[in-house]
C-alpha cells in the first residue's frame, strides 16, 4: 500500500513502472532444449538473487550461461567467506584452492552452517561444474582466473589482523579492498564480453576502465550501508577520510556530530565521482544491446543512490534507498548511451546544486562535477561555432559510434510509448462509457 | 636557457609581469632578466615573490616609442622578448589601440630588426568571445567578426600580427598564449572585485542558473606557460611545432561561476544560506536599469548588461594543445591559487 501511494505521488515513475511490467519486451526470449543441470543452475540463481536472475535472463544467449555460471561460482566463494561458523584455517584452505576445484566434476562442500541460506550452491556444486564444463574454454579460463584471484584476496583479508580489527585504513586500501570485492568481477565480466565480441578490446586491455565500473558500484554501496555495516560490527569507510571528522567511526552517527558525518559522506561521494568518466568510456565501448543494458543499469542505479546519500544525514542512522518507481524509470531510460549520460548529468548537477558552501570540499565537488560535464561536452561536441570541426578524440569517436546504435533502440521506446498511450486511451474510454451509462 | 640568453619582459613590472619575473628567475641556470615598463618594479613586493629585485635590470620607457624599444634591445641584447603589457579592462578605446595595437606593432618591428629569436605574446582567451556561450573551446574556434569590446578586439588584432610575424627564414619565432580569467597576487580586478561584492552585501544574489562553466587561471601557471613556450621556441627540436601557434592557457579546472565566487566569499567568512536567484533575462534587465539610473545620477554602476552577460555566459576551454605541445600542466590548483591571492591581499601592499 505504501508502495502504491509512493508511485501515485510520482506519475512519471508510475508510468515507467507500468511500462516496465506490462509493455517492455526482452530482446531475447527464454531458450529451449535445456539440460536438467542448466535448468537447476538457473533455479539456484533465482534462489540466491532474484533481481540479478532477472537481469541475466535478458542477456544475449552467447553470454547468458557464462555470466550465470560466473555469478554462481562467485556466490559459492562468497558463501564460504561469509560464514563465520567455518574454522578460519579450513576457510582459507577452501578459498585458496577454490579455482582448482573448477577442474573437477564432482567436488562439493558441506561445511556451511545449516542457517547459511546460500549453502545449497555449494552442496549442489557438481551441478554447476557440469554446466561450467559445457562452456567454451575461453570462458572457463576467465571464470577460473578471477576465482583464483578473488579466493586469494578473500583469504588475504581473513589473515589481515589490522583490517579485521580496525577496518580500511587509507584511500588506497579502500580502492584495493573494492578491487577485490568488485573490481575483479568487473574484470571477469569484461573479459567475457570482449571474448564474445560484444565490446571493444581496449576495455579489456585498460584495467582502469573495468576497475572503475566495479569500484563505483562498491563504493556507492559502502557509503550507503554505513549504519547497517556498523550494526554488523564491520566498517569499510577509510580511516584516512573519516578520521578528519571524528575520533571513532560510530561517533559520526551521534546527534552532535551529525554535520561532521554529513561532511564525511560528501567527501566519500566526491571520491566515488572520480570513476564516472571511465564509466562513460566503458559504456561507449559496448556494441551489443543486451550487454549494454546489463552494464548500464547498475551504474545508473549507483549514481541515483549517490545523489540520494549526498548531504543526507539519514545515511548515518538508517538504510536509504531509491524509490522503486525511480528504478523503473532508470531501467527504461538507460537503454541508450544518450539516456545514461542524461541520467548521470542530471544527478551530478543535483549533487552540485546541493553541496553546502560551508562543506570543506565545496569547490572540489564543483570542480569534479565540472570535469564530468566537460567530458560529456567532449563526447558530444555539438555546440561548436560554424566552420569548426569536432576534435576526433577517442572519446568522441566511441560515443558517436555508440550513438548510432542508440538509433536502433528509439523505435522500441516509441513503440512502448504508443502502446502505453493506447492502453490509457482505452481505459479512459471504458471508464467514461461506464460513467455515462450509470448516469 | 642561460645567462648568455637574456630575456626582456615587456610589462614585467605589472601583475602578470611580476609572476613572469619570478618564473624565469627560478630557472636553472637563471637567464639574465630585463624588465621594460612605464614604471619600475614596486618597492614593496608580496612575500610570495622570492626573486631578488636587484638582480633584475629595469628599463623605463614607452612601448610605442621606437627609440625606447631600440635602446632597451641594444642594452639588454635580449634574445627573447615576452610581451605581457596591456591596459586593464575598463579603459577607453584609444588606450587599447595605442598599447595593444600600435605598441605591439612597434615591438615586433624593432625586435625583428635587432635579431630577437623568440617572441612570446600574452594574448587573451577573450579573443574568441563575443557574448555567446563557449563550450570547451579549442584553438580551432574562430575569432568573431564583431568583437565583444575594444579590449578583446585589440588583443585579437595584436595576436594576429604576432602570429603573422612568425618567420623561420628570418629566425624570428613567435607564439601567442591565451590565458583565461587570470588571478593571483597582484590581481586588482577579479578576486578583489568579488571580495568587494560580498562587502557590499550583494553575495546573496545569483545571476543565472549557475550551470555555466568558467575558467580561471592562476597567474603563476600563466607565467609557467610563458617559460615553457620560450623554451620550446629556443629548442630546435620543438620550435617548428609551436612557432606561429596560439594556445589557450587555463587551470584545466573549469568550475561553475558562482562556486568560484562563493569560495572567495567563504574564505572571508561570507556564507549566504538563502540565495536569491535572478534568471539571465532578469539579470540583463537589471543591468540595463542599473546602468540607466547610474548615468542619471552620475555614478559608476555596480551591475551593467556587460557584467550580467559575462557572469551568465558559459566560457571554458580545452587546453589539450598546450598540454601536448608545450608540456603545460597547471602546478597551482584553483583552491591554492585563491588562498595565495587572499594571503597577498591581507598583506595590504
Amino acid at each position: 500500500m505504501v508502495k502504491a501511494l509512493e508511485l501515485l505521488s510520482n506519475p512519471v515513475e508510475l508510468k515507467a513502472a507500468l511500462k516496465l511490467k506490462y509493455i517492455r519486451q526482452p530482446l531475447f526470449g527464454p531458450r529451449d532444449a535445456v539440460s536438467p543441470e542448466l535448468t537447476r543452475c538457473y533455479q539456484l540463481l533465482k534462489a540466491t538473487s532474484r533481481s540479478f536472475a532477472a537481469v541475466i535472463q535478458e542477456l544475449h544467449p552467447e553470454l547468458r550461461d557464462a555470466v550465470m555460471l560466473f555469478y554462481l561460482v562467485l556466490r559459492a566463494l562468497d558463501t564460504v567467506e561469509d560464514d563465520m561458523s567455518i574454522e578460519p584455517q579450513l576457510k582459507i584452505s577452501v578459498l585458496r584452492s577454490f579455482a582448482e576445484k573448477l577442474n573437477s566434476t564432482d567436488w562439493s562442500f558441506d561445511g556451511n552452517s545449516p542457517e547459511e541460506k546460500d549453502r545449497i550452491v555449494l552442496v549442489e556444486f557438481p551441478c554447476i561444474l557440469h554446466e561450467y564444463h559445457q562452456l567454451r574454454p575461453q570462458y572457463r579460463r576467465v571464470i577460473q582466473d578471477i576465482t583464483d584471484k578473488m579466493g586469494n584476496g578473500m583469504a588475504h583479508y581473513i589473515l589481515d589482523e589490522q583490517f579485521n580489527l580496525q577496518g580500511v585504513q587509507t584511500v588506497k586500501d579502500y580502492d584495493l579492498y573494492c578491487h577485490y570485492v568488485a573490481g575483479l568481477v568487473g574484470e571477469g565480466l569484461t573479459h567475457l564480453i570482449v571474448e564474445a565480441g560484444f565490446g571493444e578490446p581496449d576495455i579489456d586491455t585498460n584495467p582502469q576502465l573495468y576497475e572503475s565500473m566495479g569500484l563505483f558500484l562498491q563504493k556507492t554501496n559502502i557509503i550507503r550501508d554505513y549504519a547497517e555495516d556498523l550494526a554488523d560490527g564491520r566498517s569499510f569507510w577509510p580511516r584516512e577520510v573519516w578520521s578528519k571528522y571524528a575520533e571513532k567511526l560510530p561517533d559520526l552517527g551521534d546527534v552532535q556530530h551529525r554535520q561532521k558525518g554529513v561532511n564525511c559522506i560528501n567527501e566519500l561521494v566526491l571520491n566515488a565521482l572520480s570513476h564516472v568518466i571511465d564509466i562513460f568510456t566503458y559504456l561507449s565501448s559496448i556494441n551489443e544491446q543486451t550487454t549494454f543494458q546489463f552494464c548500464a543499469i547498475p551504474q545508473v542505479m549507483a549514481i541515483a543512490t549517490l545523489a540520494l546519500v549526498f548531504n543526507n544525514e539519514k545515511v548515518l542512522t538508517e538504510n536509504v534507498k531509491i524509490r522503486k518507481g525511480t528504478t523503473c524509470e532508470l531501467i527504461l531510460k538507460s537503454r541508450t548511451l544518450h539516456g545514461c549520460i542524461s541520467i548521470f548529468r542530471h544527478y551530478v548537477r543535483d549533487i552540485k546544486s546541493r553541496v553546502p558552501v560551508h562543506d570543506p570540499n565545496y569547490l572540489k565537488v564543483n570542480i569534479q562535477v565540472a570535469r564530468i560535464e566537460q567530458h560529456i561536452e567532449e563526447m558530444y561536441q555539438d555546440k561548436l561555432p560554424e566552420g569548426v570541426k569536432p576534435r576526433e578524440t577517442i572519446y568522441y569517436k566511441k560515443a558517436q559510434k555508440r550513438f548510432k546504435q542508440d538509433g536502433k533502440v528509439l523505435p522500441l521506446e516509441q513503440d512502448e510509448e504508443y502502446k502505453f498511450n493506447m492502453a490509457l486511451t482505452v481505459l479512459f474510454t471504458i471508464v467514461s462509457a461506464i460513467y455515462f451509462y450509470v448516469k | 636557457m642561460s645567462n648568455e640568453c637574456p630575456i626582456l619582459l615587456i610589462g614585467g613590472a605589472g601583475f602578470l609581469g611580476l609572476h613572469l619575473v619570478q618564473q624565469f628567475y627560478d630557472l636553472t641556470p637563471r637567464p639574465r632578466i630585463h624588465v621594460f615598463d612605464v614604471r619600475p618594479i614596486p618597492e614593496k613586493l608580496s612575500k610570495q615573490f622570492t626573486f631578488d629585485p636587484r638582480e633584475v635590470i629595469f628599463h623605463q620607457g614607452d612601448l610605442t616609442s621606437s627609440e625606447d624599444v631600440s635602446n632597451v634591445l641594444l642594452k639588454s641584447k635580449a634574445q627573447v622578448v615576452v610581451h605581457s603589457a596591456s591596459p586593464m579592462h575598463g579603459n577607453a578605446q584609444n588606450v587599447y589601440e595605442h598599447v595593444n595595437v600600435k605598441g605591439t606593432r612597434n615591438l615586433l618591428d624593432v625586435s625583428k630588426k635587432f635579431g630577437v629569436k623568440a617572441f612570446v605574446y600574452t594574448s587573451s582567451a577573450g579573443v574568441i568571445f563575443n557574448g555567446q556561450d563557449i563550450h570547451n573551446a579549442d584553438e580551432t574556434w574562430p575569432i568573431p567578426d564583431i568583437a565583444m569590446d575594444g579590449y578583446n578586439e585589440t588583443k585579437a588584432i595584436a595576436e594576429n600580427m604576432v602570429l603573422k610575424a612568425n618567420s623561420v627564414e628570418e629566425n624570428f619565432l613567435t607564439v601567442a598564449l591565451r590565458p583565461a580569467g587570470i588571478f593571483g597576487p597582484g590581481d586588482r580586478q577579479l578576486v578583489p572585485g568579488l571580495r568587494n561584492v560580498a562587502k557590499l552585501g550583494q553575495s546573496k544574489f545569483q545571476l543565472g542558473d549557475n550551470n555555466n562553466l568558467f575558467d580561471w587561471t592562476y597567474a603563476g601557471n600563466v607565467a609557467d606557460a610563458h617559460v615553457l613556450a620560450t623554451q620550446k621556441l629556443l629548442n630546435p627540436e620543438t620550435a617548428l611545432k609551436v612557432a606561429g601557434e596560439a594556445f589557450f592557457i587555463t587551470n584545466d579546472e573549469p568550475a561553475y561561476f558562482w562556486a568560484l565566487a562563493r569560495t572567495v566569499w567563504k574564505a572571508d567568512g561570507y556564507i549566504d544560506e538563502n540565495v536569491i536567484v535572478l534568471s539571465k533575462p532578469v539579470a540583463l534587465l537589471a543591468g540595463y536599469l542599473s546602468e540607466f539610473f547610474s548615468k542619471l545620477l552620475g555614478k559608476e554602476p555596480g551591475l551593467t548588461p556587460f557584467r550580467a552577460k559575462i557572469v551568465c555566459a558559459t566560457r571554458y576551454h580545452n587546453v589539450t594543445k598546450a598540454k601536448e605541445l608545450l608540456d603545460y600542466e597547471p602546478r597551482v590548483n584553483i583552491e591554492e591559487g585563491i588562498e595565495k591571492t587572499l594571503a597577498w591581499m591581507d598583506e595590504k601592499i
